[in-house]
C-alpha cells in the first residue's frame, strides 16, 4: 500500500468516539477492511488515521432476548452469524443472505455492520436487515440515535452517518423472530461473486416483505404485505421498488426481468 | 509501530509500517515466502494463513492488526521434516501444478476439516470456494481433501465433480 496513514486500536468505547471527533474526516473506522483496505490499495480513498473498532470487547457480543429480539455488536463478522445457535433457530434469513455473502476467508473478516456503512446496493445483508425490520444504533461522543435500515441508506455508498459517528450495533425486534425467508443472488459463477440481482422474500408474523439488492442506488425494500397477496399485486410492488441501470454485469432490462422472475418462484417457495 | 506477534509458534517483535500488510510482513520482514500474493485484493486466496486461529486473506489485513496475535502460515505445516497428512494427500493426488495456489489452499483445507471433519464435495467446494487454483481444475485438490477425511473412495464416482 502505497498511502500512509496512522493506526490506533482504542479499547474502550468512549475513547474510540472521542478519538472520532477530535481527528475528524480524516479518521476512518476499521473493521475487517475487507472494503476499507481494498479501497486504500486502490487509492479511492486516503484517510491519515485508521481507528480499528475490534479491540473493544463488547464490539463481538451477539445478544439474543426473548422481549428485546437480537442485537448484533458493531465488530461481529459473517462467520459469527453463520456459527449462532439463536440466529439459527430464530432469525434464520440473516444466516441465508450471509452464506451468499463473498468466500469463506473473507466472511471469517467481514462485519455486517460494516457491509451496510459500505453502502453498496449489492449488499448481501441488506435484504436480510430489511426484511427483519432491523434499526441501526448510532453514537457519537455527544448523542445516541436509532435509525430503521430503511432510511439508513442515502444513496450509493452513502449513509445518514456524520462524521464524528459510528455504527455501535444493530437490533431486530421481536416481532421478527421466527421470520422465515429465502434469498437468491444472481451471480455469473456458482462460487463466490458479487451479485447481478438479489432478491428476499420472508414472511414475518402474518406480512410479507420483499427486499432486492443491486437493481436501485440502494437496496430497497417493500413495506409489510398481506400474505395473501397475489402474485401479480406483489410484482408490481417490487417493479415500482426498483430503478435498475445496465452496466458491465448487465443490462437494465435483464436486472427488472430477473427481479421479477426471483419474485416469483421465492414467493412460491415462501408461501408453500 | 512496534508490534509483538508469534508466527508458527515464534515470537517476534517487530518495527512495522502501518500501511504494510500482514502478507507483505510475513514475506520480506519475516521471509516466509511460501503464503503467496496473487491479487491483492481478497479474490484469490493464494495468500490465506491463521490468524488468532481463523483463516484470513493476509492481503487485506495490516501486520499493525495482529499485534498480539498468534499467526500461523504453510512453513508451520509440517513437522520435525514430515509433510502433515493433509499434505501427503495433496502430494498423492497430484493437488499441486505449478503451486502457487498450494499454501492458501492448504490453510484453507485444515480449516475446513477443523469445522467439519468429514466433509462432502459440496462442503469441500464451498469451504475452498476462496480459493482459486489455475492449474488442476480442482478435481485433484477435492479427491486429496477427501482422502485425509475419509470420503475418498474411488476416483470414477467424483468424476465431474
Ligand atoms: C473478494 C471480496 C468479495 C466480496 N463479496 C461480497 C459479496 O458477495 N457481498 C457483499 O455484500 N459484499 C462483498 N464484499 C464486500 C465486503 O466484504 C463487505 O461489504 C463487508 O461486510 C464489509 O465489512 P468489513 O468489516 O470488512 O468493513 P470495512 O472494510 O472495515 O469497513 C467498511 C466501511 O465501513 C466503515 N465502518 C466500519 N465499521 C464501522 C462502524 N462501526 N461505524 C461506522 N462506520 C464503520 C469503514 O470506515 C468503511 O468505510 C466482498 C469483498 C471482497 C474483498
Ligand atoms: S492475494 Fe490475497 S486474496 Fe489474492
Ligand atoms: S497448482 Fe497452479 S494455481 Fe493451483
Amino acid at each position: 500500500m502505497i498511502h500512509q496513514f496512522s493506526y490506533t486500536a482504542p479499547t474502550e468505547l468512549t475513547d474510540l468516539l472521542t478519538l472520532l471527533e477530535t481527528v475528524g474526516p480524516g479518521a476512518r473506522l476499521l473493521a475487517g477492511g475487507t472494503d476499507l483496505l481494498v479501497n486504500i490499495r486502490n487509492g479511492l480513498v486516503k484517510p491519515n488515521t485508521l481507528v480499528d473498532v475490534k479491540r473493544i470487547p463488547e464490539a463481538h457480543a451477539i445478544m439474543s432476548d426473548n422481549t428485546k429480539g437480537l442485537r448484533i455488536g458493531w465488530a461481529v463478522t459473517i462467520n459469527d452469524i453463520l456459527r449462532n445457535s439463536d440466529i439459527a433457530s430464530s432469525y434464520q434469513l440473516l444466516q441465508t443472505c450471509a452464506h451468499d455473502l463473498a468466500s469463506y476467508q473473507v466472511r471469517n473478516r467481514a462485519t455486517v455492520v460494516g457491509n451496510i456503512v459500505n453502502a453498496s446496493p449489492c449488499s448481501d445483508m441488506a435484504p436480510a436487515l430489511l426484511c427483519l425490520d432491523a434499526s441501526v444504533e448510532i453514537a457519537s461522543s455527544k448523542a445516541y440515535r436509532t435509525v430503521p435500515v430503511r432510511q439508513f441508506f442515502t444513496g450509493v455508498k452513502r449513509t445518514v452517518l456524520k462524521p464524528d459517528e459510528m455504527v455501535i450495533g444493530i437490533t431486530i425486534p421481536i416481532q421478527s423472530k421466527g421470520a422465515k425467508g429465502k434469498y437468491r443472488k444472481l451471480k455469473r459463477i456458482q462460487g463466490h461473486d458479487l451479485g447481478i440481482i438479489g432478491v428476499a422474500v420472508a414472511r414475518v408474523g402474518d406480512s410479507l416483505r420483499i427486499a432486492v439488492s443491486s437493481a436501485a442506488p440502494t437496496p430497497v425494500a417493500t413495506g409489510a404485505l398481506p400474505l395473501d397477496i397475489t402474485d401479480s399485486e406483489a410484482l408490481a410492488a417490487v417493479d415500482a421498488l426498483i430503478s435498475p441501470i445496465s452496466d458491465v454485469r448487465c443490462t437494465k432490462e435483464y436486472r427488472r426481468f430477473m427481479v421479477s422472475e426471483f419474485t416469483r418462484r421465492l414467493l412460491a417457495e415462501v408461501r408453500s | 509501530m512496534r508490534i509483538n506477534v508469534t508466527v508458527n509458534g515464534i515470537a517476534y517483535e517487530k518495527d512495522v509500517a502501518e500501511n504494510r500488510t500482514l502478507l507483505r510482513f510475513l514475506r520480506e520482514d519475516l521471509g516466509l515466502t511460501g503464503t503467496k500474493e496473487g491479487c491483492g485484493a481478497g479474490e484469490c486466496g493464494a495468500c490465506t494463513v491463521f490468524f488468532n486461529g481463523k483463516t484470513v486473506n493476509s492481503c487485506m489485513v495490516l501486520a499493525v492488526e495482529a499485534n498480539e496475535g498468534t499467526i500461523e502460515t504453510i512453513e508451520g505445516e509440517s513437522s520435525g521434516g514430515m509433510l502433515s497428512r493433509l499434505q501427503e494427500a495433496f502430494d498423492r493426488h497430484h493437488a499441486v501444478q505449478c503451486g502457487f495456489c498450494t499454501a492458501g489452499m492448504i490453510m484453507s483445507a485444515r480449516e475446513l476439516i477443523h469445522h467439519t471433519p468429514h466433509p462432502t464435495v459440496d462442503q469441500i467446494k464451498e469451504g475452498l470456494e476462496g480459493n482459486f487454483c489455475r492449474c488442476t481444475g480442482y478435481e485433484q485438490i477435492i479427491e486429496a481433501v477427501l482422502d485425509v477425511t475419509g470420503g475418498y473412495t474411488a476416483k470414477e464416482e467424483l468424476i465431474h465433480v
